[in-house]
């Protein structure tokens, strides 16, 4: 199972994200991409030490400064099951060319509509979010 | 690429790495890829007194990143096919 | 990266870059040898007391921390009680 699937999984589900700093950050994941830059909501940020500690709406995090990230252990099955799903989809349509009724374009194409939803979503945000640039500019790519 | 090419020539040789976190890891060498990142097998830390972190592995992948030397088994590596190779690669580079 | 081939669903050690030690079993890996690691537990050495584990689940960790992925011989492993283990943690990495 590749990290970067596992990742994928964990959108909206809460994660623990450190920081090569020692920061960390606690939220749910909004949305990741394949350099694992990820964009959490409802996030609790707190220094290395320990010490202090900010609630922040929404955060982007670039992927090449983290360390790790903790996710819920429920999520291996979860990606697992999808796999072997995903898998047996695939047999089936090389089998035979007739899909059936749930083979049609939007099953062809699951992450498409994802996308779209997602993209609607991010347009909303960016007119009530400070961190207005680094969204926007997330949503036009 | 050259460095690549030698150390697959030692594949199923002794070899000693010392890391950057000051450990040093002495085993077989079993495989190498395009960053160095090492296989070693049957291994043994230096100074296990010292480092029982690793008491119970017995082959570990070390990532090329964080090594700092290989101490390499010299019957084994011809230096003047090495030096050679180095030139004709320099060269090779160079005309490009 | 053909050199992490064998250790999917081994346990192995981890150690990273800052100097801690992460066994756990490994789930997957890519090219980058970002890891994900399940049913995870930090090792915490020190010299005044024996180790500690401390769990911490389903981790992904990503490439660029990693130091060492060591295949734990399971047997070996459990033969060794953790409690009378003192040692200094492991060093971080410095350039």
């Amino acid at each position: 199972m590749l990290p970067l699937s596992l990742l994928n999984a964990a959108q909206n589900k809460p994660m623990l994200v450190e920081l090569k700093n020692g920061e960390t950050f606690n939220g749910h994941l909004v949305n990741c991409d394949n350099f694992m830059n990820i964009t959490l909501r409802e996030v609790y940020q707190t220094t290395a030490d320990g010490e202090r500690f900010w609630k922040l709406k929404e955060c982007y995090i670039r992927g090449s400064t983290i360390k790790y990230l903790r996710v819920p252990d429920t999520l291996l099955d979860a990606v697992k099951d999808e796999q072997n799903r995903a898998r047996d989809i695939g047999r089936g349509t090389r089998g035979a060319h007739n899909v059936g009724g749930r083979g049609g374009a939007s099953s062809q194409h699951p992450n498409f509509t994802t996308l779209r939803a997602l993209l609607s979503t991010y347009r909303t945000r960016t007119t009530t979010t400070r961190a207005r640039g680094t969204w926007r500019a997330y949503a036009w790519w | 690429m050259l460095i690549f090419s030698v150390f697959k020539t030692l594949t199923d040789q002794q070899v000693t790495v010392e890391l950057k976190n000051d450990l040093s890891i002495t085993g077989i060498l079993k495989s190498v890829d395009q960053f160095l990142n090492i296989r070693l097998d049957n291994i043994k830390v230096l100074d296990e007194g010292r480092h029982p972190h690793m008491m119970a592995v017995k082959n570990c992948f070390i990532r090329g990143s964080v090594v700092r030397y290989v101490q390499l088994p010299s019957e084994h590596v011809d230096t003047q096919l090495l030096e050679d190779a180095t030139r004709r690669e320099a060269l090779s580079q160079v005309k490009r | 990266m053909s050199s992490l081939q064998g250790y999917v669903d081994r346990r192995v050690l981890l150690i990273l870059q800052d100097g801690r030690a992460i066994v756990g079993t490994m789930a997957g890996y890519d090219q980058k040898s970002n890891v994900v690691l399940s049913d995870s537990k930090e090792r915490v050495y020190s010299i005044d007391e024996g180790v500690e584990e401390i769990p911490l689940g389903l981790y992904l960790v990503k490439g660029d921390m990693v130091v060492l992925i060591g295949e734990i011989d399971e047997v070996l492993d459990q033969a060794v009680d953790l409690a009378t283990v003192r040692a200094e943690p492991i060093m971080p990495i410095r350039y």
